[in-house]
């Protein structure tokens, strides 16, 4: 997950980068990510998840997606979760969520095109 | 939970999934008094229940759901921790007001944890909303809010570390 901040430093530049990365958040976007936070997924680390999209989106350049929070979805199970919504509607939900499986979302799906199969929800 | 910052995060989300467009974040420290407070309060619509129905963990606003253990879960913490928790009708801002208090000392208080990360998450996703964070540790206040909230909040980081 995220590296925790320990100094005012850290934080600073984080702040900085996200202040820089605006754009990323400004608005709704062609591409929604919406990170699931109610009491499950922020016991399940989703704080940590939402600052592993910030960073990863902002790294790979993807302009095109804003990112989100929401409540639980119901599938406390599957926390910390994430959805993607593209432009036409489609949905993509994605669980049990940690850094490296983020960066393979941002790189993969968010940036390539192709969902990651793995990581998605079944129902 | 691991510790207050994650509580804190969970209220601030009921709040904003309320619909608030203000919501003030308090955190005082009164170190001769051995306390710690924590409150949070938003200019949504309020408790749809009573307080005593918000804080039992088998009652929940949210449809398809049996439980809402987000603020029972605050509140057993907090008794464990020598305090209690409270909520009602925020004074200033008219919607929920939510009251956490415990030892500052106490054995069984959770460590406070990475405020500034639960700040800066609901920050960042919900641009659109207007955050204050008020900080007290005696007579030393410090007051973060609007845009100006992610470039100051090292101050935030200075105030729970001196706080661990």
């Amino acid at each position: 997950m995220a590296d925790k901040i320990t100094s005012p430093d850290q934080l600073l530049a984080r702040a900085q980068k996200a202040q820089a990365d605006l754009d990323l958040r400004q608005g709704r976007k062609d591409t929604q990510v919406t990170v699931h936070m109610g009491t499950c997924g922020i016991a399940a680390g989703a704080r940590d998840v939402v600052a592993t999209f910030m960073t990863e989106l902002s790294a790979a350049g993807v302009t095109s997606a804003s990112l989100h929070q929401t409540g639980c979805a119901g599938l406390c199970e599957e926390e910390p979760m994430a959805t993607i919504t593209l432009a036409d509607g489609t949905m993509y939900r994605y669980g049990l969520l940690d850094k490296d499986k983020v960066h393979t979302i941002v790189t993969d799906h968010l940036v390539g095109g192709t969902p990651v199969d793995a990581y998605l929800i079944k129902t | 939970m691991h510790d207050l910052s994650l509580y804190l995060l969970d209220i601030i989300e009921n709040s904003v999934r309320a619909g608030a467009t203000r919501i003030s974040v308090g955190v005082t420290v009164e170190r001769a008094a051995d306390s710690l407070e924590i409150t949070v309060e938003d200019d949504g619509p309020g408790l749809p229940v009573t307080p005593h129905e918000a804080l039992d963990p088998f009652f929940t606003t949210k449809k398809g759901k049996k439980t809402g253990l987000g603020l029972s879960l605050f509140r057993q913490a907090a008794e464990a921790a020598g305090g209690g928790l409270s909520v009602g009708r925020s004074a200033d801002l008219g919607g929920a007001f939510v009251r956490a208090w415990m030892g500052l000392g106490n054995v069984d208080r959770p460590p406070l944890g990475d405020v500034a990360a639960s700040i800066f998450t609901m920050v960042a996703t919900n641009p659109e909303v207007d955050f204050v964070v008020d900080l007290a540790d005696g007579d030393k206040r410090t007051s973060l809010r609007g845009s100006e909230l992610p470039q100051r909040l090292p101050a935030l980081v200075a105030y729970q570390e001196a706080l661990t």
